[in-house]
């Protein structure tokens, strides 16, 4: 395999692992917000978060794999594990191997959610509004082709969708069908407290 | 009888969107596949690089002057020796 030829995979799979990524953040904030109609259960939003979650790391490695082997670069398997270690662009580069890390650390998570308990993995899981932003820098200033006409629109529809359902779901507040009831009830218990 | 036509409409609707999901999963793994090649053609086609051989050879004979020409891709190698010529210079007389 041609140098130039990972250069390029390494760049695909780069651009296509911040479009799964910024589905994945929209379709968690949509599975938050509840939303659902005859035709689309709420679990179909879940079920797809979960496995473009687990697309976008098979992309993320993809991405990495090929930049590390790619004899050009000599970027070596230290850069993509411990951030801030690369001689070539370091704050970038870090910043993509921290946003990989936090990712890796929601998904593992995830799949071990009933052992660590739902408290915990909400914390972590709040990790994800923060792994978006640092990837988005990250090809921003890393990137060969951030400032190509292509990338750059791909970057904006990207940050503008998740911005869009970021602002739709602190408008929306909370979903929970069941506020009221809880509400209500919780009203009642008080009412019936002995004074 | 009603409850059980009620339960199987739910069944029916779950295994609908069930298959609508590994429909979606497989259309957006087949899309990001081919995402990555047309991603990787449009950054070659805009920001294509430039290769760099590790040995550049020109090559000189002793009866040409001329040198080889260098294409995008860098200096042509050579397969044949490189090899100089150190005979003395003549000297042409009687010309015109």
């Amino acid at each position: 395999m041609s140098n130039t030829l990972l250069w390029y995979t390494t760049r695909g799979a780069g651009a296509v692992s911040l479009v799964l990524l910024s589905a994945v953040v929209v379709l968690g904030i949509l599975s938050i917000l509840r939303v659902q109609s005859t035709s689309w259960p709420r679990f179909l939003t879940v079920g797809l978060h979960r496995n473009l979650a687990l697309m976008t790391l098979v992309f993320l490695a993809l991405h990495i794999v090929t930049a590390v082997i790619d004899p050009f670069t000599h970027l070596g398997w230290l850069t993509a594990v411990v951030p801030f270690s690369s001689y070539y662009r370091t704050v970038w580069l870090g910043l993509g191997t921290i946003a990989f890390e936090l990712l890796l650390a929601i998904v593992l998570t995830s799949l071990v959610r009933g052992l660590i308990g739902q408290f915990a993995w909400r914390l972590v899981h709040w990790l994800a509004y923060a792994s978006w932003p640092i990837a988005v820098v990250h090809g921003a200033g890393t990137g060969t082709d951030a400032w190509s006409a292509w990338l750059f629109t791909l970057q904006a529809i990207c940050v503008l969708t998740v911005l869009g359902a970021t602002a739709y779901r602190l408008m929306a507040g909370d979903r929970d069908p069941l506020a009221s009831a809880r509400s209500s009830f919780q009203t009642a218990v008080d009412r019936r407290e002995p004074k | 009888m009603e409850t059980r036509d009620t339960t199987q409409d739910r069944v029916r609707a779950r295994d609908a969107a069930m298959r609508l999901l590994n429909r979606l999963t497989t259309g957006a793994a087949v899309s990001a596949l081919v995402g990555v090649g047309l991603f990787g053609a449009v950054s070659a086609y805009t920001i294509p690089g430039s290769k760099t051989n590790s040995t550049a050879t020109a090559s000189t004979t002793s009866t040409s002057s001329s040198t080889s020409t260098s294409t995008s891709s860098g200096l042509q190698s050579s397969t044949s020796p490189v090899t100089s010529s150190s005979s003395s210079g003549v000297a042409v007389s009687g010309g015109s």
